[in-house]
């Protein structure tokens, strides 16, 4: 009996590991730092292993749709924006509340806020990875040859601005697009998207209409860049780095990715501040476990590494980012006042108002709701319709999508 | 009849008579492929297409929902199937182009093979380039058509092509009409030489002009010829998808989206597999009514059904 | 005289033919010119107006891409897909058209089968095709990806049409002989079929080769990406703003034409067949 016993302990040792799979969003060339975690894990959890799938932004929906309908879901998933709240709300991601209430030491070093981020329905989905969120960034020089000297604190003073700093082959102000980055601009106009129910859609407004006229106005007259309305993420960005664009309204992700590509941007050159209204919009990161995991409690373990100490600082070091972690974020503030004093400051505002954070209403179909309201806007901001028309078509196309069952949570708004 | 004879035919009808599974197992793999990849999909989506499924729960019957969506509040339908529809009417303008083109190398020019490399060289190129070659021609800055149009003061100022809601579509057209053009020349000239000379001397010395040759002689000859082309644009049509998806992404707004680019949106970008797969349905019936028309059009039988 | 006339005539049709055709040419040719010269630019692509010639012409934009991606192994693994999808096209379609063109009992269903399973575009049928595919184990794998791509009814019906022209008493004489019907196939008909052989070769070819959505899915490592998956992800980093990305064009094009020039006349044959019966 003692024989057979010491045959299966020896088979279970040379047994393959059970490897866990994390879902990457658009984070290529962390090889390094993911093998860091990976030997972490395999210290505190010996038969296991973890493996990195990262897939751009783009193609990430496609793969991770498979892989759920295939029933081989990745065991930890990395979002971006708002697409996890389809998820949560199917079923298809974790209750993470019951760990975050049982590692409260964990939990405590994280930004209260930013945990509160990730909840739907009275239950939390995910934890922090990292919190970016947008900025007016401002061409110092062209505001000093334009004879301005403050950055604007009204909508009325952006677009005053705009039209002091544009000329030929320069713009005024630009914007990026995509997750509603571009919501500020409404939020100080004191547009909301809804209804405080979430019911309804509440942006078919007389103010909303001239808003959109004279965005299409200015972005005629070449004030604003047409980029802002139809650029990804290289075109908009490189056209802030090439130095034709006055003002700038863009994460501090963007921010980065301009200096990496632009020599002349620091401190002296560009400047940054709050939009008017100190309005924002968030376009973080959080890591998920998804529901159909055999592994939980692994998977929540590699989170925790991830996420807090030495793993979460080398993540923050090598993507210029502040993590949503406290702790590791007081150690990179240290580290960046050394490397890059510019990121320090930038980095600074991304905690102040968490308050006025705007564009991030807990509605479990936004990607869809994206979907409809943006390309009508989209379209009377270039001038192929009307703002009228383009308000009520999208106005009908979220209703209907909000009429549909199973989208709101009931602690919306 | 001589013994011969009777062991002729006993042995002519070996194929199928004395051996019937035997056509069955050399359509075997082939026919595996269709109904593994084509057949069982199509049937997933059919059934996929009466149920409401979050991809991550058990499927609940939906009966008729999806299919009243689509056709009383979908708008961004509406504008992919009329994309799809002009996509596909400006196939018989490439085909017509093609036929010139075929007309015009259908005489005994010394640099023919080389003109026909030429025109059929931009088929073998991956789609995903020619969307990019095209996505750099279109450029609203530097792009050459752009610069061409502005040097010889056809426009005052540059045009955006795939940020134009009137343009894009005819920018992604553009793209595919050059990518096929070649194909479609080649099956027409092929067609135009295996006419036999003789039938349009005989005609010409019976008194026939050049149009009148054209009309009774060329064209009902080519019938075949026009008819592979035409299928050929069908199916074609699904590989705009990837220069769709390359050059303009459906926009801007859904001003160049095609049925088979939102199809994919609402399965892969929103997670909406039912909805998808009621699309597919519909957009399904559509080509099949489609191909029997052209089947129609060709004159019938095109697949040969008689083991001619 | 009436003779030099027709000369004449003939010979203006065929500069005026000239006329047309080499603009028609030109128009062909210019955006390969236009993507190989954005290649070579040593300057700033988004200089206004732009240069018809490139300017300090050098090849830094391919090392650019060589260092910046893993040309090679994207190569290899497209090719060895295009490989896989050609050869089981050849021998599938052989097959299937051989049956066809025999005749047999059904028949007139099963082509309705195919043709309207041509009527069924791809992106549709990804996931069910990933499901079976997964059950087959064949995941991340060359075969997975070539596997739906390794039939097409369009050359089915081209063998079909191929083999039809064969003459029956051909066939006869070799059953009599004792053939068993796969040496027929081998023997006689492909042989005769090399046209359509050819234009199997060229479209599978290049059906595969384009194949973007289905690698996309069943490829899970970088390890196994194909090219137009290397280049599509390429093409989302840097968006159109860097010549590297017309570098990698660039060489993605050269085996696609490489293929298409060795096998030109023979497909171009084989259309014949193709065009007239079809």
């Amino acid at each position: 009996m003692s024989f057979l016993v010491t045959i299966c302990a020896c088979s279970s040792d040379s047994a393959p590991p059970r490897t866990l799979y994390v879902l990457t969003f658009n984070m290529p060339h962390m090889e390094a730092e993911f093998s860091l975690w990976a030997k972490e894990f395999r210290r505190l959890h010996p038969g296991f292993d973890v493996q990195q799938i990262d897939r751009k932004g783009s193609n990430w929906a496609a793969y991770y749709h498979t892989q759920v309908i295939a029933g081989t879901a990745p065991d930890i998933i990395d979002t971006q924006g708002a697409i996890w709240l389809q998820y949560a709300s199917q079923g298809g991601l974790l209750d993470l509340s019951r760990y975050l209430e049982r590692d409260r030491d964990f939990t405590n070093q994280f930004y209260p806020e930013l945990i509160e981020s990730w909840r739907y329905g009275g239950k939390n989905y995910g934890v922090p990875l990292y919190f970016t969120k947008t900025l007016l960034f401002y061409n110092k020089q062209m505001f000093k040859e334009a004879g301005l000297t403050q950055p604007p604190r009204s909508f009325a003073e952006l677009m005053s601005h705009a039209r002091k700093l544009a000329g030929t082959g320069r713009y005024g102000f630009m914007t990026l697009n995509f997750d509603w980055l571009y919501w500020p601009l409404f939020a100080m106009n004191d547009i909301r998207l809804v209804t405080p129910d979430c019911k309804r859609a509440a942006f078919n407004t007389p103010a909303a209409r001239m808003l959109i006229e004279e965005l299409a106005a200015a972005t005629a007259e070449g004030i604003i860049s047409p980029t802002s309305w139809t650029g990804r993420w290289v075109e908009p960005n490189g056209m802030f780095a090439a130095g034709n664009v006055g003002m700038f309204n863009a994460h501090s992700t963007a921010l980065l990715w301009i200096m990496s590509n632009a020599q002349w941007v620091n401190e002296g050159s560009v400047g940054f501040a709050q939009m008017p209204g100190d309005w924002s919009v968030p376009n973080a990161h959080a890591l998920h476990i998804s529901a159909s995991t055999r592994y939980p409690e692994q998977a929540w373990d590699f989170i925790k590494i991830v996420t807090q100490g030495s793993g979460a600082l080398a993540f923050g070091k090598k993507l210029n980012s502040p993590t949503g972690n406290r702790v590791v974020n007081a150690q990179l503030r240290e580290y960046f006042a050394q490397t890059n004093p510019m990121v320090l400051d930038v980095l600074g505002t991304q905690f102040e108002y968490l308050d006025r954070m705007v564009a991030n209403w807990p509605l479990a179909r936004d990607t869809e709701i994206k979907h409809a309201f943006y390309p009508e806007i989209q379209s009377a901001i270039l001038g192929n319709k009307s703002a009228a028309d383009a308000l009520a078509s999208a106005e009908r196309k979220v209703n209907h999508i909000l009429s549909r069952p199973g989208g709101i949570p009931e602690d919306c708004g | 009849m001589t013994a011969a004879t009777r062991k002729m035919q006993r042995v002519s009808t070996a194929f199928s008579r004395y051996r019937p599974w035997l056509p069955w197992v050399m359509l075997a793999p082939a026919l595996a492929i269709f109904i593994a990849y084509r057949l069982a999909p199509l049937f997933w989506n059919m059934v996929l297409s009466v149920q409401h499924w979050s991809m991550f729960q058990a499927p609940t019957f939906a009966g008729l929902y999806h299919y009243r969506e689509l056709f009383l509040y979908d708008d961004t339908l509406r504008q992919s199937f009329e994309n799809t529809l002009i996509y596909l009417a400006s196939s018989p303008i490439a085909i017509a182009i093609a036929f010139a083109l075929a007309l015009l190398l259908d005489r005994p020019l010394r640099a023919r093979g080389l003109y026909r490399a030429i025109f059929f060289i931009s088929y073998p190129v991956m789609t995903v380039v020619v969307a990019v070659i095209w996505l750099w021609l279109f450029h609203e800055k530097v792009g050459l058509v752009n610069h061409v149009l502005l040097s010889t003061g056809i426009v005052g100022k540059p045009l955006h092509f795939l940020q134009d809601d009137q343009l894009a579509l005819g920018a992604v057209i553009v793209a595919s009409m050059w990518q096929v053009i070649g194909l479609y020349m080649i099956i027409l000239l092929t067609g135009l030489q295996s006419i036999p000379a003789t039938l349009k001397q005989a005609a010409a010395s019976d008194g026939a002009g050049p149009w009148q040759r054209f009309r009774h002689i060329t064209l009902p000859l080519m019938r075949p010829s026009i008819f592979l082309c035409v299928v050929v644009a069908i199916v074609n049509s699904f590989a705009a998808f990837d220069l769709v998806y390359v050059m303009t992404d459906g926009g801007p707004g859904h001003a160049s989206e095609m049925m088979i680019t939102y199809i994919y949106d609402v399965a892969f970008s929103l997670g909406r597999f039912d909805y998808a797969a009621a699309l597919t349905i519909f957009n399904f019936a559509f080509f099949m009514m489609l191909a029997w028309f052209a089947n129609r059009m060709a004159g019938g039988d095109a697949g040969g059904g008689d083991g001619r | 005289m009436a003779g030099d006339a027709a000369l004449s005539r003939r010979g203006i049709a065929k500069w005026l033919a000239h006329l047309a055709l080499l603009p028609a040419s030109a128009l062909m040719l210019i955006p390969f010119y236009w993507l190989l010269k954005t290649s070579l630019t040593g300057e700033n692509l988004f200089v206004y107006p732009p240069r018809v010639w490139p300017d300090d012409p050098n090849l830094f934009h391919f090392v650019d891409v060589w260092y910046a991606v893993p040309f090679i192994r994207y190569l290899w693994n497209s090719v060895l897909v295009s490989a896989l999808a050609v050869v089981s096209n050849v021998v599938l379609n052989a097959m299937a058209g051989y049956a066809l063109a025999q005749g047999f009992r059904g028949q007139r269903g099963i082509v309705l089968l195919l043709l309207s399973s041509m009527m069924i575009p791809f992106q549709v049928t990804v996931v069910p095709a990933y499901l079976i595919t997964r059950e087959l184990g064949l995941l991340n794998s060359h075969l997975g990806m070539a596997l739906p791509l390794s039939s097409t009814i369009v050359c089915i019906f081209l063998f079909k049409a191929s083999f039809s022209a064969i003459p029956r008493s051909l066939t006869e004489a070799a059953r009599i002989d004792g053939m068993s019907e796969w040496r027929i196939i081998r023997e006689i008909h492909l042989p005769l079929s090399k046209a359509a052989v050819a234009t199997n070769v060229v479209l599978a070819f290049v059906w595969s080769w384009n194949s973007f959505l289905w690698p996309l899915l069943v490829a899970r490592d970088q390890q196994m990406q194909t090219l137009p998956l290397g280049l599509a992800a390429f093409l989302s980093v840097v968006e159109d703003t860097s010549g590297a990305l017309y570098a990698f064009c660039v060489m993605v094009l050269m085996p696609g034409l490489l293929v298409f020039l060795m096998a030109q006349r023979h497909f171009i044959a084989g259309l014949t067949a193709g065009a007239t019966k079809g």
